[in-house]
């Protein structure tokens, strides 16, 4: 925790403000995106995240969006955003929160572990369809029982 | 960013060169692929590649984007590191998967070489394009086992192999000084100490292979340039050509 828990807790909660490009509505901070606040005595904030993947091009939305976010932060002089290399992101950075909305408004499903997806509509294991979807982070499975076509995301 | 030796530099900027121009050669089937799944696949696989690249770049000159453009964009031809393998433009989609299969093999055997490198950039990056690359083998991997078990196909990416071995060996020859980045822990081997294991690979996959009759292309350590290097440059650069300030 840093001198100032306040001013820390505000900027937190600006970076969490931050919805995901592609699912408007699910916070970063949801995704697993942010991985560390610093926070010096002059109030110049620095902010660590973690890329999905190194070549998503909605790094640079995201990166502006979160340094319009925590500048507007009352007692804030300047912020720095950085994408970090290490650690690398991985869905179980996912909060369960974000896991049950994904499901429920954009019928994306996470795939943890080994086990094959769940589809959000009925709950049926889902089977892979491609490997590489509508966007990088996300491979395209059909439901085995109702048919949906469901979208996974896996790291 | 670290200060770093000339002969680091030209150990990262040849496998950046690689990696951006595989990457772009990888988007260049968008569209065009033999079918949707894989526009999906080369764009997302391409998209990682540039990423990459852009990660190298970075550890060379810092994370802004101009000099990261200037590195990657505005260099005379004779200043990269590339190899021939990635500078030459595929007409055919198996050549093309025949490619991106001998590519990943050898880059996978490539990223080990910066696990423990003495510039922790580079070691936190071949961690984490170790977990995007599985994907990758794994889309080359899962098309091959189909189309080499069918006759026409399986003839057609054989006779592409042999089109494309000569260059996929000088893959592995090194830049100057190579050997001083060794010495100083930047990669712990050579690229060529891989092509011993990448060959096993190569014969593991496609079958047995005379490899005493097929000689690597002479790129003078990566000096020389492919003769489609100047028209893929130039469409890279077509936009920046004509706006040098354009972004999006």
């Amino acid at each position: 925790m840093s001198q100032n828990p306040e001013l820390e807790l505000a900027v937190h909660q600006a970076v969490a403000s931050v919805d995901d490009p592609e699912y408007p509505g699910v916070s970063i901070v949801d995704l697993g995106l942010l991985e560390a606040i610093e926070i010096d005595e002059n109030g110049t904030i620095a902010i660590g995240l973690v890329p999905t993947f190194s070549g998503c091009p909605a790094l640079a939305v995201i990166a502006d969006d979160v340094t319009e976010a925590v500048e507007a932060v009352p007692g804030v002089l300047d912020v720095a955003v950085t994408w970090l290399t290490s650690p690398a992101w991985t869905v179980e950075r996912i909060s369960h929160d974000a896991r049950q909305q994904l499901a429920a408004e954009f019928t994306v499903a996470v795939e943890l572990g080994r086990r094959a997806p769940e589809c959000p509509r009925c709950g049926a294991p889902t089977v892979e369809q491609s490997l590489f979807g509508p966007s990088r982070c996300r491979s395209v499975h059909r439901c085995s029982s109702c048919q949906e076509t469901v979208e996974v995301m896996r790291s | 960013m670290s200060i770093l030796s000339p002969a680091a530099r030209e150990v990262i900027i040849a496998f950046a060169d690689d990696e951006h121009l595989m990457g772009q050669q990888h988007t260049e089937w968008i569209g065009v692929a033999p079918f949707l799944e894989e526009d999906l696949a080369f764009a997302s696989i391409g998209q990682d590649e540039l990423g990459h690249a852009a990660l190298l770049f970075e550890v060379i000159v810092g994370s802004d984007d101009a000099p990261i453009d200037a590195i990657a964009f505005f260099r005379d031809a004779d200043d990269w590191r590339s190899c021939t393998l990635v500078e030459c433009t595929l007409q055919d989609w198996g050549d093309t998967l025949v490619r991106h299969w001998l590519y990943d093999a050898a880059e996978e055997l490539r990223w080990q070489l910066f696990a423990d490198s003495s510039v922790q950039a580079l070691a936190d990056l071949a961690v984490r394009a170790e977990s995007e690359e599985r994907f990758h083998r794994r889309h080359a991997d899962a098309l091959l086992d189909a189309l080499l078990t069918v006759d026409d196909a399986a003839g057609r990416l054989q006779s592409a192999l042999g089109r494309l071995l000569p260059m996929a060996l000088a893959m592995f020859e090194g830049v100057d000084g190579e050997t001083d980045a060794v010495a100083e822990g930047v990669i712990s081997a050579p690229f060529a100490s891989c092509a011993e294991a990448w060959k096993q690979r190569v014969t593991d996959r496609f079958g047995a292979q005379d490899w005493a009759s097929i000689a690597a292309e002479p790129s003078a350590n990566r000096t020389t340039r492919h003769g489609d290097f100047a028209s893929m440059l130039d469409r890279i650069r077509e936009v920046l050509d004509l706006d040098r300030s354009a972004v999006w």
